[in-house]
């Protein structure tokens, strides 16, 4: 029972990331390779601003959010110069970057000690410590999120974006600033993956930089391919998919030598007929080039 | 005199040593389609590129409502009312033909993130009058039995229409079209026409630019022609006489 509420967890935060980065990936047509980023700077400004400044958990992620919105102007600002092939190059290098300071930094993040012992959450006076009552604020605050991106989705903010996905330079000549609102949906996906680290610190109580390094984003950035991007089901799918197929994958009842590595091959082997047989991902429409 | 329109002075641009365009100067006036021919190579998509900013000219001035707009990035271009037809169509292919007007439609304002969280009471009327506008455009363009249709189903000749919709639904008073009617059979291409001849009766402020290779479809619709050749203009004036100056049927029509 508690290994279903962990998944549900994970799955929880999981869909704040993917929902998150599909304004960028899906309705910009970016592939952004430093998602995890974000997610590592709300999960060390939440635990910091916590532990450091004994802010409680709600103002806290306020200024979490806030704070990483700030680093993902300063990310996207030059990494949104480039399209196509280069931005993937610069948000790897973003992501190199950032894993490294959180990384060498000893004295803000204990580096590779990590930071252990992160208080719960305590929203007025109630302590969430259990897994059941984990789950019911991971997922208000999915809700939440996944309420105001589908607001966004729909706006003409939202079809803004795709029309610049499909073809730059026809919407700007409709007077579309891609700079503009490439920015936007890039803070506001930053801002939302903030969240989902916040809630993962606290919910493991113990961060290090490695749970914020390049496979990481590549694995974010998977799901989202799986699933489909651009819409509103693909990345509940492709969340689903890509944490409950290893776990799946578990039953098959392998000798134990073997399981390990043939669960990996398996779940590559997965990946690839996925892309083989739905390259839009299991619920997309648009292909992502 | 009213000399409202777009206004170019003197622009040039070149390319890997080559010289593009060479000191072009014209004025397009509303209420008129003007011609820009000339042959393949000419430097008319360039000059396009120049006025609506894909470009920086390396010289000259373009006015349009006595502001200096050459240099300016695109979109600012087009928001000051300048809007475009490519010579490659350019339709956002993954949205439908309704999605692709819609998109001409929204204001600058209403296209930031957190627009429709100010306006939350008033977002169902605002929604409507948009899909008021939208339909309103495609009847015009004759595409709103298509409105659901995926833009890249359409055929080549209903997409630049869906591109010239498009550039009406967002109210541009200069439109540059980009041979509209290249690669479409005689039926689309008089529909094309109709719609231009439509434009300029329905609203004389509107300027059309046509850059165009069929002289039959100058003849019919254009009132003044500029003809382009090398990068420069080489003869202007009303259609009849361009075309039936000795020198530009030997350069272009090879009579
Ligand atoms: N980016 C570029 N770099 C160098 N030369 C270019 C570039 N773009 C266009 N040219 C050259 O500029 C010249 C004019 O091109 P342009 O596309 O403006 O001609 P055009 O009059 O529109 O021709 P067409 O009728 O075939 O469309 C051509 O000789 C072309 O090869
Ligand atoms: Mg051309």
């Amino acid at each position: 029972m508690n290994y279903i509420l962990h998944l549900l967890i994970m799955i929880g935060i999981y869909m704040i990331l993917s929902y998150g980065l599909n304004l960028v990936v899906g309705f910009g047509g970016l592939l952004s390779l430093c998602h995890a980023v974000f997610y590592g700077i709300g999960a060390y400004a939440c635990t910091l601003l916590m532990m450091k400044c004994g802010l409680p958990f709600l103002p806290a992620i306020l200024l979490t959010i806030l704070i990483t919105g700030i680093c993902a102007l300063i990310v996207g600002f030059p990494a949104l110069r480039f399209r196509g092939d280069s931005f993937v190059i610069v948000t790897l290098g973003f992501q190199m970057i950032v894993f490294t300071v959180l990384y060498n930094w000893v004295d803000l993040t204990r580096g590779p000690y990590g930071i252990p012992g992160i208080p719960r959450p305590v929203i007025a006076g109630y302590e969430f410590t259990t897994l059941p009552e984990y789950l019911i604020i991971v997922w208000t605050f999915l809700i939440l999120i996944a309420v105001v991106l589908f607001i966004i989705y729909k706006s003409p903010f939202g079809l803004a974006l795709k029309a610049l996905r499909d073809n730059e330079m026809a919407a700007e000549g409709l007077g579309k600033s891609p700079v503009h609102l490439f920015l936007y949906a890039f803070v506001i996906s930053g801002m939302t993956a903030s969240v989902a680290g916040g809630l993962y610190a606290t919910y493991v109580t113990y961060i290090d930089p490695t749970s914020f390094t390049l496979d990481e984003s590549i694995f974010l950035l998977t799901v989202l391919l799986v699933g489909g991007t651009g819409n509103r089901i693909g990345p509940f799918v492709g969340t689903v998919f890509m944490i409950l197929l290893p776990e799946a994958l578990r039953f098959l009842g392998m000798p134990d030598a073997v399981a390990a590595n043939a669960r990996q091959m398996i779940y590559g082997l997965t990946l690839i007929l996925l892309m083989f047989f739905r390259p839009q991902g299991i619920a997309g429409k648009y292909m992502v080039r | 005199m009213r000399t409202e329109g777009l206004k170019i002075k003197n622009l040039s641009k070149a390319m890997n040593g080559l010289k593009i365009v060479d000191r072009v100067t014209a004025t397009f006036l509303p209420g008129r389609i003007t011609a820009l021919v000339g042959p393949n190579g000419a430097g008319k998509t360039t000059l396009f590129h120049l006025i609506t900013g894909e470009l920086k000219p390396d010289m000259g001035e373009i006015f349009y409502r006595k502001k200096k707009i050459a240099g300016l990035p695109p979109y600012k271009v087009a928001r000051n009312g300048i809007g475009r037809l490519f010579q490659d169509v350019r339709v956002f292919e993954n949205l439908t033909v309704f999605e692709n007007v819609a998109s001409a439609c929204y204001s600058e304002r209403s296209e930031t993130p957190w627009f429709p969280f100010l306006h939350i009471k008033g977002l169902r009327s605002f929604n409507r009058d948009i899909a008021d506008r939208v339909m309103f455009w495609l009847e015009f363009g004759g595409l709103a039995d298509l409105k659901d249709t995926p833009a890249s189903s359409l055929s080549y000749g209903q997409q630049k229409i869906l591109a010239i919709t498009r550039i009406m639904a967002a109210g541009f008073s200069i439109l540059l079209l980009d041979e509209p009617t290249a690669g479409l059979n005689p039926v689309m291409i008089k529909r094309v026409l109709n719609i231009l001849k439509k434009i300029i009766k329905e609203d004389k402020s509107k300027t059309i630019v046509l850059v165009e290779h069929n002289m039959s479809v100058v003849t019919e619709v254009a009132d003044w022609v500029y003809f382009m050749n090398e990068g420069r203009i080489s003869f202007f004036g009303r259609t009849d006489h361009v075309l039936g100056d000795q020198e530009v049927r030997e350069i272009y029509l090879g009579l």
